[in-house]
């Protein structure tokens, strides 16, 4: 093996995405067992739940043309795109000396920018409302296993009750015939 | 994140592989050789791109393979140090966490590198399990009662923000006891302490709080 050029030009999250998706991945999960291997779909799981699933190439141009304002680093605009901060204090930690570089209104024009152009990805919140609105569902579910298993415990004792008394018959039956064999 | 390389390779080609289009039958060749591996200061291959040229193709005597030279592009997963990456949180002991994208799992945020005055408090009934809290501002821990302070605690609920610190591809080790863990041929040093990193929820609350006030 020779390595010819160790960098022949970053991705961002979105291309790879993109690469994987016309390669046939999907969530599907009968579709991945055919099209890519187990650690691609890997891959893709992690990025289909980034920022960058709902991306196109238009956004990423844009957004491109619009970084020439500021005076960002390469790698900085590849961290913005892929990681989509919202807030001031999610940018905060991507940009190098961002108090330095930046005044306080540009960072905030950065932010609203990134806002604009870039596609908002499906929030965790609402996630979250989804996963709400199946848990009331789960815990009728739950309540119905509940009430299966008292049923079930119930007429276990039930049973239980009718082996004693069937017991207690044969202990009768026997002291009866303990009886008969003294008499005898 | 990602990162194409360009690589040169002499591949043998078995000839189970023959019936298939020669660019498919040597993807596939590639893809068995290369994914999910890493190779020492490139990072870990993702995928083959494409293939940019095949040149060969000859059979060597006693050989049922084909042998080429084929020269191809890899998606690696290299991050750059400085990178801010979503990851999830995998473990943590009293040494720090380790975290996991899911496809990596070679991550790990050292006690030194976790927000300032941090700590982490071990389960009552087992000692090597806990989790790890940041006493947020709050320099005085044990004289005030820490109902009053924000408690911010780092558990697997969300998903955390960490910065790349720095990559290293430890050497093969020689002998491993039996008891080690398994070898990872890439480590990834991240940080937590700056602001804005850490669970995703940590800021999102601290912005909710200031849009009250």
């Amino acid at each position: 093996m020779k390595i010819k050029e160790a960098n022949a030009g970053p991705l961002t999250n979105f291309e790879v995405l993109d690469f994987l998706r016309s390669r046939g991945a999907s969530k599907d999960p009968n579709k991945i067992m055919t099209s890519i291997a187990p650690s691609e779909s890997k891959v893709f799981d992690y990025l289909v739940d980034s920022a960058a699933c709902n991306q196109t190439k238009e956004h990423i141009n844009e957004f491109l043309e619009k970084c020439n304002n500021y005076r960002l680093a390469k790698a900085e605009i590849l961290n913005i795109i892929n990681l989509r901060p919202s807030t001031l204090v999610e940018i905060d930690p991507i940009i190098e000396k961002p108090d330095k570089r930046f005044g306080q209104d540009q960072l905030e024009e950065l932010v609203n920018t990134v806002v604009e152009v870039l596609p908002e990805p499906p929030s965790q919140k609402d996630a979250e409302q989804g996963n709400n609105a199946d848990e009331p569902k789960a815990t009728n579910k739950k309540n119905m296993d509940e009430n299966a298993a008292e049923t079930q415990t119930t007429d276990q004792e039930n049973m239980d009750e009718d082996d004693d008394e069937l017991i207690d018959e044969g202990q009768i039956g026997q002291d009866e015939e303990i009886e008969q064999m003294e008499d005898q | 994140m990602f990162y194409l390389s360009l690589i040169e390779h002499t591949l043998q080609l078995p000839p189970y592989l023959f019936n298939r289009p020669l660019d498919e039958a040597i993807t596939e060749q590639l893809k068995s050789l290369f994914l999910d591996k890493v190779i020492a200061n490139l990072g870990l291959c993702i995928s083959v791109y494409d293939i940019r040229s095949i040149k060969g193709g000859f059979v060597f005597p006693g050989e049922g393979s084909s042998t080429y030279t084929v020269e191809f592009r890899l998606i690696m997963f290299r991050p750059f140090v400085g990178e801010v990456i979503v990851a999830k949180l995998k473990e943590c002991d009293a040494r720090g966490l380790r975290l996991s994208l899911g496809f990596f799992e070679d991550i790990y945020v050292p006690e030194v590198h976790l927000p300032t005055k941090s700590h982490f408090e071990c389960y009552p009934n087992n000692r090597n399990r806990g989790r790890w809290i940041w006493n947020f501002g709050g320099a005085a821990q044990s004289e005030e009662p820490q109902d009053e302070e924000p408690q911010f605690v780092i558990d697997g609920s969300d998903r955390i923000k960490f910065r790349v610190h720095s990559v290293s591809y430890p050497s093969i080790p020689l002998e491993q006891p039996e008891d080690a863990k398994p070898f990872a041929p890439m480590l990834i040093i991240g940080t937590l302490d700056s602001d804005g990193l850490g669970p995703v929820s940590w800021w999102e609350e601290a912005e909710m709080l200031e849009e009250e006030s």
